[in-house]
């Protein structure tokens, strides 16, 4: 990982030459996270780049990115840890004729129990240990980007259970006792607001919103990830996206539909918007019926404004 | 000076309503020292990032901050003005012959530049305790005490002492002291008001709160924040019960399942397999009065329910006057306050009558309601004289898990006038008065215990 970054223009620079346009709050939040060793909580509507923004941080710390994607009933063993239990047991059985050899001189059974003591942890030791992507992160050679995606997906008890994480970058084992970072990972958070997150959660992270971008933020990003697009099809593209997100939908476009949509329209060789080739590609941008029905309302309407005035 | 400063604006977050923690704000001390306090937008940011905790917030912290930093630098300018006239006032005709005519302590005081006044006034502040300040009008008090406590009693004595001298000259610089007096009493008044918006805002949310918790749901329109009240108090509700629905669905050991799994490593119980309780299908059907008198009610109880949608995720609600229809999908597609207008035009009329509504309810959606389902009624049961039609209720009660009847009205007037609670009662589990949020709380949280 880098560990010196200079200034937040540095962050902003290398966003950019990375392909993510974003804000300054955007890049103040990474900025100040990995100066303050604070996690960051990344919150917005879906498909606006959040887990995009964790990927950029780690090209830009040049540190690998670890991923633990959330989701009802996720529990410790899935995050965390789990025993190879398979692998246990059949080290037991295979090992079975030794044991009993090793346990054959023994006379009582205390001592046999002593003899089995001296073998110290054998089976819950490194070897039966199968790290999942937190302990991972937390024993990594090299400081790592920890994305924590959907938290709000993930049940209540698990967010106390990150807590400890959070705030310390350390994790109990009841087994192997305290593990503690040997590198303090940058973690993002990311929740799309599904539920209500706990206040200790919060009070432990910084937060960031990532709104829907404006008009010129969105120009320059589709600049950016679509080049092939011409100028004069990108200003109503956006103009037309921007007029959706103004109305009553029950999902509006984010920033991942309208790329997907400009990339299509490249396909389609379209130099300008014109209604019948937005009707057919209505469903590349919005994802219910209700909506596109509401947008198909829209059209005229719309493609009479621009012109008349 | 600077720490001093952030501290404040903590303190004024909390008063207007955003909770920080110390660490909190220590980290936010920490990112502004780090980033700095220019460009402005940038250090609005940095500390929105590590105070904010919520996008509901961020409105309550914009206002903060842009009241915070403009106040100082428009007080800052005011002091300057003020001390310019200061000096005017009293520089040139009381330092060189105050020290025959005043006493000791009014000359030290009297003698004080601009600078060492505002210190003087700032030391003898920080001694006080301002934090018990609660209503706007002990501002003037709280002054009065800091001025006292600055010496200003012996400036006093020596006004009347001058007023009561023969001397010419006397009589002008009483009128002189007089003049300065008023000044740093300026002074001091706006002071006390600074930490009167810190202090006293807080109480008077609480109280302001208070009030609106208790106030008639009728009296609830004129206060502005009853939306963020309500909010919020359902959010604190339905968090409270999500925990609680998590631990019922612990069980107990499922050995059948635990056998089965078992069988994969030679029979050693490896994985154990818990019983899970079944999740609970509630369904909570409402039924609304909408006429005049009930209205209110009626918006704060479909809001308070829609609300909950985490922990109830099935409700279904309807709405009567004159006529009777289903307003489910208003309430999920638009906001509560357009959702009533929209439903009032639909439903509005003269003459509730209650017994045809039970026959179209059950006509309706009877073979819907079983087991599962919760049925709540909220109306004053003025029935306008016609037929109770108690016979319908009891088949929606038969059906149902439990019903419940919220009345606005308090319980002595419910059999009063064409009031026939009496008539319905026997079928409710539960009847109760529902008049001010406090009530609509109350029920909601027992309701969500039982269903």
């Amino acid at each position: 990982m880098k560990t010196r970054i200079d200034s937040l223009d540095d962050v902003i620079a290398s966003f950019a030459g990375q392909g993510y346009i974003c804000d300054q709050r955007t890049a103040l939040a990474v900025y100040l996270a990995a100066q303050l060793h604070k996690p960051v909580l990344v919150e917005g509507p879906p498909g606006v780049g959040k887990t995009e923004l964790a990927k950029a941080a780690s090209a830009f710390l040049e540190a690998p990115l670890i991923r633990l994607q959330c989701y009802e009933g996720l529990d410790e063993s899935r995050a965390l840890y789990e025993w190879k239990y398979g692998k246990q047991l059949l080290y037991t059985q295979l090992l079975r004729d030794k044991l009993s050899g090793m346990l054959a001189d023994t006379d009582s059974l205390e001592h046999s129990m002593q003899r089995l003591g001296d073998l110290g942890d054998a089976f819950y030791s490194e070897t039966f240990l199968e790290p999942r992507p937190l302990l991972r992160a937390l024993r990594a050679d090299e400081p790592v980007v920890l994305l924590i995606d959907e938290i709000d997906k993930a049940d209540q008890e698990f967010e106390a259970f990150l807590l400890e994480l959070l705030s310390d970058f350390q994790i109990s084992i009841p087994e192997m006792g305290t593990v503690k970072a040997r590198h303090q990972p940058l973690v993002f958070l990311t929740s799309n607001d599904q539920r209500e997150l706990s206040d200790a959660l919060k009070r432990r992270c910084l937060h960031l919103y990532i709104p829907y971008p404006d008009a010129a933020l969105e120009r320059r990003i589709l600049a950016e990830r679509v080049p092939e697009l011409g100028d004069q099809l990108r200003d109503q593209l956006v103009a037309f996206i921007q007029h959706l997100r103004e109305q009553d939908m029950k999902k509006l476009p984010a920033i991942s539909e309208t790329l997907d949509w400009a990339r299509a329209l490249v396909l389609l060789h379209a130099d300008t918007l014109e209604p019948e080739l937005v009707e057919q590609t209505l469903a590349l941008v919005l994802k219910n019926e209700q909506d596109v029905a509401l947008a198909r309302d829209l059209l005229p309407h719309w493609f009479r404004k621009p012109r008349s005035a | 000076m600077a720490d001093r400063r952030l501290h404040e604006f903590v303190r004024a977050l909390r008063g207007a309503g955003v909770r920080v923690s110390p660490t909190e704000a220590e980290e936010a001390f920490r990112a502004a020292a780090l980033i700095g306090y220019y460009p402005r937008d940038q250090f609005r940011e940095t500390l929105a990032l590590t105070l904010v905790k919520s996008q509901q917030e961020r409105p309550d912290f914009d206002d903060c901050f842009e009241s915070f930093f403009h106040f100082e630098s428009a007080e800052d300018d005011d002091a300057e003005d003020d001390d310019a006239a200061d000096q005017d006032a009293e520089g040139e005709p009381l330092s060189p012959q105050e020290g025959q005519g005043l006493s000791e302590q009014a000359a030290e005081l009297v003698a004080q530049d601009a600078g060492q006044l505002e210190q003087t006034l700032a030391r003898n502040a920080g001694e006080m305790d301002f934090t018990d300040m609660q209503v706007i009008t002990q501002q003037g008090l709280y002054a009065r005490r800091l001025l006292m406590n600055m010496g200003m009693g012996a400036v006093d004595d020596e006004i009347l002492r001058l007023d009561a001298s023969p001397r010419g000259g006397d009589q002008r610089r009483a009128g002189e002291l007089r003049e300065w007096r008023q000044q740093v009493r300026e002074l001091a008044v706006r002071h006390v008001r600074r930490q009167f918006n810190l202090h006293g805002r807080a109480h008077g949310r609480a109280l302001r709160e208070e009030t609106m918790r208790a106030a008639p749901f009728r009296d609830l329109r004129e206060f502005k924040q009853v939306q963020t009240l309500v909010r919020c108090m359902a959010r604190r509700l339905a968090s409270l019960h999500q925990r609680r629905q998590k631990k019922a669905k612990r069980g107990t050991l499922d050995a059948r399942r635990t056998l089965a799994s078992s069988l994969r490593y030679n029979a050693v119980p490896v994985q154990l397999h818990w019983r899970q309780k079944r999740r609970l299908k509630s369904k909570v059907v409402v039924i609304c009065d909408v006429s005049s008198s009930v209205r209110d009610a009626a918006r704060f109880l479909l809001q308070f329910l829609y609300a909950m949608t985490d922990v109830l995720p099935r409700v279904r609600s309807f709405a009567f006057a004159a006529r009777f229809d289903e307003v489910t999908d208003d309430f999920d597609r638009y906001s509560p306050d357009v959702a009533v207008g929209r439903i009032l035009d639909r439903v509005s009329g003269s003459g509730t009558d209650y017994g045809t509504m039970f026959e179209e309810f059950v006509a309706l959606c009877g073979s819907e309601i079983d087991r599962h389902t919760t049925v709540i009624i909220l109306g004053d049961a003025r029935n306008n004289d016609l037929p109770a039609g108690e016979q319908h209720l009891a088949e929606v009660s038969r059906r149902a898990k439990q019903v419940f009847w919220l009345n606005p009205e308090p319980p002595s007037r419910w059999n009063s006038g064409d009031a026939i609670m009496a008539r319905y009662q026997p079928y409710c589990r539960a009847a109760r008065r529902c008049a001010s949020l406090n009530d609509l709380s109350r029920f909601t949280d027992y309701l969500l215990k039982s269903v």
